[in-house]
């Protein structure tokens, strides 16, 4: 049950990591600090802002020397050329438009958006002919109890991965929460098809932690927007976090070896007929659904790791009152 | 007579006090939500028939909850300035239009979920934050509601779903097309978003 892999798939392992080992040496290079990276082609969004260079960025803060430190591309100038914009100098959100669009996080850099692109296209066309049919007909045969049970199952599965963060990050009682969690459920919630952990009166919830998240934590930057066919948005450090949790995701190592990929489609078949619509208001409510989709990705993992590295610089007072507040 | 008198007097007290007592950000979301969740549970409206008898009285408390001048300025951040005064009504038309194309069918679809207002975060005097949480059958969705206090209420600006602003959302996507158009094309771009829907 738990052997080795079969030769195949340990080359394809292998060219794998080499992949993602190149990948990380290219996130690491970037200067940490999460944010100092991210900042410079802010708004690489058109092809033509794509490869803002060094040298191009001297060249044109001589013309505008009145806003050196700023990316430049159409947008980044537009933004700024006008200073007595008093009505946006936002009493709560001090000069965040100009540096990182607002709200605090930067913009995430997408110097290759057309391959994106087409991999976001990929990705919609899988949701819709593939996944979304899938996942609705699986509807129909299982009721959304016995779903919502398979998805804790899974969840409670992925145990190792969430402990593992934790650890790595140094949060203790991320880690005991997690372990609390994993045994509670995997005995009286049935293997974990009953999430009794998160009810109340326990109050043990999830913890929100991967490796994608423990890298931002440690200083990683995000780097740049990369979109995975069947995965969806990433970036190098988030990639790196995926291939990690790989090897800490116990089902990796079932046999026989196609075990574990029917295993992950079944899984994500299943976590898709928990959100069918929730992929269709995005792009309905979106007016360029590619854009709309990596801002949201690049919101959605700023502030978890601004969250975990907020808890984690807060004064440690008694364990219990911060347990409680969470 | 008398009596309408003393009842007139008491109506007018009520009346007259209200604007002087502001509600907290969070009394005022959750009077709103409920206000919404009201307005789903009513067994009166029940059917396709009812639907758009529905969405007139969302509407109502969209207006009363929203400040969508704000929304949509910020969404716009400092682009706004490149629309004439023109084209700024016909945005924040359009833009109402487009969100509530997307999010009325989603809230129509509400089906007696959990919402817990949990707590709210002064920012600054006029600024705050409150923090509900919206349980599925499977998850736990945080939303948060970010206000400004416009001539004694609180009102709605941005709306933060799982860690994501929808004001900064569109202001990215905004960011991209205006980078590259004038605010006419933008326009047009949203016109034909909702003719579409």
């Amino acid at each position: 049950m738990w052997k080795t892999r079969s030769g195949v798939s340990d080359m394809k392992l292998r060219s794998s990591i080499i992949f993602l080992f190149v990948l990380l040496g290219w996130c690491i290079s970037i200067p940490a600090g999460s944010g100092s990276f991210s900042v410079s082609p802010v708004w690489a969004a058109s092809d033509d802002v794509v490869a803002v260079t060094a040298e191009e960025q001297g060249t044109l803060s001589d013309e505008e020397a009145a806003e050196p430190a700023l990316p430049e591309g159409p947008t980044a100038a537009a933004v700024t050329e006008d200073p007595s914009d008093a009505d946006f100098e936002d009493e709560d959100e001090p000069a965040n438009l100009e540096q990182d669009n607002g709200n605090g996080v930067p913009a995430l850099a997408d110097p290759i958006e057309p391959f994106n692109r087409a991999m976001y296209q990929f990705n919609d066309k899988l949701y819709f002919w593939v996944l979304k049919p899938v996942a609705t007909g699986y509807t129909k045969v299982v009721p959304e109890g016995a779903r919502v049970s398979v998805k804790n199952f899974f969840t409670n599965l992925a145990f190792p991965i969430r402990f593992v963060s934790c650890l790595l990050q140094a949060d203790f009682t991320c880690t005991a929460q997690e372990t609390g969690r994993f045994f509670l459920n995997s005995i009286w919630g049935v293997a974990g098809l009953f999430d009794v952990a998160s009810m109340e009166g326990v109050n043990l919830p999830k913890q929100d932690a991967d490796l994608g998240q423990t890298f931002g934590v440690w200083g990683i930057g995000q780097g740049f927007y990369i979109v995975w066919p069947v995965l969806g948005p990433s970036s190098p450090r988030d990639t790196l976090g995926t291939a990690g949790e790989f090897f800490l995701y116990p089902v990796t190592y079932l046999n026989p070896w196609y075990v574990p990929s029917a295993a992950r489609a079944y899984e994500i078949i299943n976590d898709t007929s928990l959100r069918i619509g929730d992929y269709e208001a995005l792009k309905g409510a979106a007016i360029d659904p590619y854009i709309a989709i990596r801002d949201a990705y690049a919101q959605y993992r700023y502030k978890k790791i601004e969250k975990k590295r907020l808890k984690l610089s807060a004064p440690a007072p008694t364990p219990a009152p911060a347990e409680s507040i969470k | 007579m008398k009596k309408h008198l003393i009842l007139t007097a008491i109506l007018a007290v009520i009346l007259f006090s209200v604007p002087v007592y502001a509600a907290t950000p969070l009394e005022t979301i959750k009077v709103n939500v409920n206000q919404v969740l009201e307005v789903l549970r009513d067994p009166a409206l029940k059917g396709q028939a009812a639907k758009e008898t529905k969405k007139e009285r969302l509407r109502a408390v969209y207006y009363k909850m929203f400040d969508e001048m704000e929304l949509s300025k910020r969404s716009l951040s400092r682009n706004w300035k490149k629309l004439t005064p023109e084209q700024q009504q016909e945005f924040v038309r359009l833009f109402h239009q487009i969100l509530e194309n997307t999010y009325a069918d989603r809230i129509l679809a509400y089906k007696n979920e959990k919402i817990s207002f949990d707590r709210e975060s002064r920012v600054s005097p006029t600024q705050a934050e409150v923090f509900t949480r919206f349980f599925t059958s499977s998850a736990e969705i945080p939303i948060n509601y970010r206000l400004t206090l416009v001539g004694g209420n609180w009102k709605v600006y941005d709306i933060v779903i799982e860690n994501v602003s929808l004001v900064q959302n569109y202001r990215t996507q905004f960011n991209d097309i205006l980078s590259k158009n004038p605010p006419e094309k933008l326009l047009d771009i949203l016109r034909k978003k909702v003719k579409q829907s």
